[in-house]
């Protein structure tokens, strides 16, 4: 046991370099630095817009309408102006948006025939906050067009409601999940479980493509530097060296995955704020059983589990055919294939109407099981689970054994994936 | 002499490649034996097979009354090699680099200090020890190299090419001190090109060409047999 300690601290202080440090400490503060900046821009863009307002008209209706307003923007009445003058006065302030009401409005608002309002969009930038902006007019004639509409049907028809008359069909919606059904609306319930389980593949794709790619290139480096012969040669079993690589691996990748993933949920916290489900949705997802408990993450942690040492193992085993570290690099490239596939399919496509070939092929990778598991636990389609993580776990055991066969035999010296003559030393 | 090693009747394929074809040798106890040869006679195989690297494709290697085959730990337990393209973690200080490897062989913390004492003695590089190995010359990692193969006092020290990329002065260090371990009691089974070297070193030699031993005994005995002044000139006489 003290041996396998001495080869495995040797693992991970080979593998944690200063450029690893530096590399994870750039990519964090990059991450954060970018979701700080974006986290600015979208509170300022969703913060109550300033608006200027030069009112021609001066009627009861025109203080009226802008009076309605009041509630969602912060209207700025300018007095005692031309347009010209309203235009070139916002031109130099801080505020983007005029909005003219001109004289004579209330008037034609009497006879039904509305004389257009007048919007003024001043474009600063082309940033995010400025997209929003665009937006901002359509949002505000909406809000004057339902003020007006409701003003005219109370004049003319007292005691109804308006909003009865607008929408006079009202809907109850009712969500289904197995057995269970909760009253709630289903694209409310699809943007929860959405904003919950997003991060799950991004943080199981970067733990594997992690680790993979730090077992290949710790043997690849023990190759290159020619020191594989002589810690070959040192009382330990073999089988013990291939564990220390690929604990010591997926110990660093796991430590570099959760450090990626900390600036990266910063970077998307950044654009899309939080995530957790507001006081409406959280009933209805515990009443459907949406909710991950303890049961339900160990399940998926076990997944992830087998996942990570069936790369473990992949990469061990393709650790060996590689001749030096830059051959290392491009042996990465089949095993992201490998996750990848499953990662752009449990976003885009859903595998229960896939044709059967493609679902075999699916579930013959083994990185496919824990990106399904997800899904399954919350449609408590268990057995399907189960079935992941046995498949996962034979697959292991036989590449730990291709692994330990090919570091007691001579091809971990000799097996090489080159396309010329195989060079032997004689 | 009692014989450490023996190698009885050793053959490896490469594929089809019969890279040794019947091999036989022994090394006794203190004994410097030295393979001689050409660019793929058969040295490096022959030694990587006695170091366990290589599983033999037929034929019997004992070391110490073990067979290879059946028990490669007991080998591994009383050896040491240094390839003759061999590395060291070029992160790891000179230092964490001998203790690395001395917690493989120690039983004792006081046996690692004692392994780690005489690696410095042999390595002779004082503070520079303290330095990462990723700052070293050729010559220094091949001395340190040296100094991690020899320091826990192997039974038997697989050495190939030992001063391959070393200069005259530390060339000359390194055959003393290789000298001076067999003095000890140590087996020393080397592999060179050098012929001088090899008449210095060893006690016994053998000839390998294209995975035969041509013949074997001492420099001597050897020089009279094929009536030759030096080794190169038995060598080639072996071969006519």
């Amino acid at each position: 046991m003290k041996k396998f300690r001495n080869l495995l601290a040797k693992e991970i202080r080979e593998l944690i370099t200063k450029q690893l440090v530096l590399s994870l400490a750039m990519t964090f503060l990059l991450f954060y630095f970018i979701g700080q900046l974006a986290k600015t821009e979208v509170r300022r863009a969703a913060a109550a817009q300033k608006i200027a307002a030069l009112d021609l008209d001066g009627s009861e209706v025109s203080r009226k309408l802008l009076q309605s307003l009041r509630p969602l923007y912060q209207v700025e009445a300018l007095k005692d102006m031309t347009q010209e003058a309203a235009v070139d006065a916002v031109r130099r302030s801080t505020t983007n948006f005029l909005l003219v009401i001109p004289a004579g409005f209330g008037e034609s608002v009497a006879r039904f025939e509305a004389k257009p309002v007048e919007t003024f969009t001043f474009m600063r930038s082309f940033s995010l906050g400025a997209t929003r902006n665009s937006a901002v007019f359509r949002a505000v004639l909406s809000r004057l067009n339902d003020y007006m509409s409701d003003e005219y049907l109370k004049q003319r028809l007292a005691g109804v409601s308006p909003q009865s008359l607008k929408n006079p069909i009202k809907s109850r919606d009712f969500v289904l999940i197995k057995n269970r059904m909760a009253e709630g609306s289903a694209a409310d319930i699809v943007g929860f479980v959405f904003s919950q389980s997003v991060f799950i593949p991004v943080i199981l794709m970067m733990i594997i493509i992690y680790s993979a790619q730090m077992v290949i290139s710790a043997i690849a480096m023990e190759k290159q530097n020619k020191t594989l012969e002589t810690l070959l040669t040192v009382p330990i079993r073999r089988t013990s060296i291939v564990t220390a690589k690929m604990l010591g691996a997926g110990l660093v990748g796991l430590l570099s995955a959760v450090i990626y993933m900390l600036g990266f949920r910063f970077y998307i916290s950044g654009f899309a704020g939080n995530l957790r489900a507001s006081s409406d949705v959280a009933p209805i997802i515990r009443k459907l059983g949406l909710a991950m408990d303890a049961k339900a993450l160990i399940i998926l942690g076990i997944s992830l589990f087998f996942a990570i040492l069936c790369a473990l193992a992949m990469a061990t085993i393709l650790g060996v055919l590689a001749e030096d570290f830059r051959s290392a690099q491009s042996l990465v490239m089949p095993m992201v294939f490998l996750v990848l596939i499953p990662y752009f399919i449990s976003f885009f496509a859903d595998f229960r109407t896939m044709s059967l070939p493609v679902k075999i092929l699916i579930l013959a990778i083994p990185f496919s099981h824990p990106f399904l598991a997800t899904q399954n636990i919350m449609l408590e389609n268990y057995q399907a689970v189960f079935f992941g993580i046995l498949y996962m776990m034979a697959l292991f055991v036989v590449l730990v054994v291709v692994a330990a066969r090919i570091f007691s035999t001579d091809k971990v010296l000799t097996m090489k994936l080159r396309w010329g003559k195989k060079k032997v030393l004689l | 002499m009692e014989n450490v090693l023996d190698v009885q009747g050793l053959h490896k394929f490469y594929g089809n490649l019969e890279a040794l074809k019947g091999i036989d040798f022994q090394v006794g106890k203190g004994e410097i034996f030295a393979l001689i040869g050409p660019n793929g006679a058969g040295k490096t195989t022959a030694l990587r097979i006695v170091a366990t690297l290589l599983t033999p494709s037929e034929g019997r290697v004992t070391f110490l009354n073990h067979d290879l085959k059946k028990h490669p730990d007991k080998f591994r337990e009383n050896i040491s090699y240094l390839p003759e393209e061999a590395g060291a973690y070029r992160n790891m200080k000179g230092t964490d680099y001998l203790r690395f490897m001395a917690r493989f062989y120690r039983t004792s913390e006081e046996q690692e200090k004692e392994f780690l004492e005489r690696a410095k003695s042999i390595a002779g590089l004082g503070e520079r020890l303290r330095e990462k190995v990723g700052t070293y010359s050729k010559g220094m990692v091949r001395k340190l190299l040296l100094a991690r193969a020899l320091m826990t006092r192997p039974a038997l020290a697989i050495l190939d090419e030992p001063t391959s990329g070393l200069d005259v002065i530390n060339s000359l260090e390194v055959r003393e001190i290789i000298k001076s371990f067999a003095r000890q009691g140590i087996s020393v089974l080397l592999s060179s090109h050098n012929m001088l070297e090899i008449e210095f070193l060893s006690d016994r030699v053998a000839l390998i060409d294209r995975g035969r031993i041509l013949d074997q005994g001492t420099s001597g005995a050897l020089k009279d047999k094929y009536q030759a002044p030096n080794l190169e000139l038995v060598f080639r006489s072996a071969l006519q």
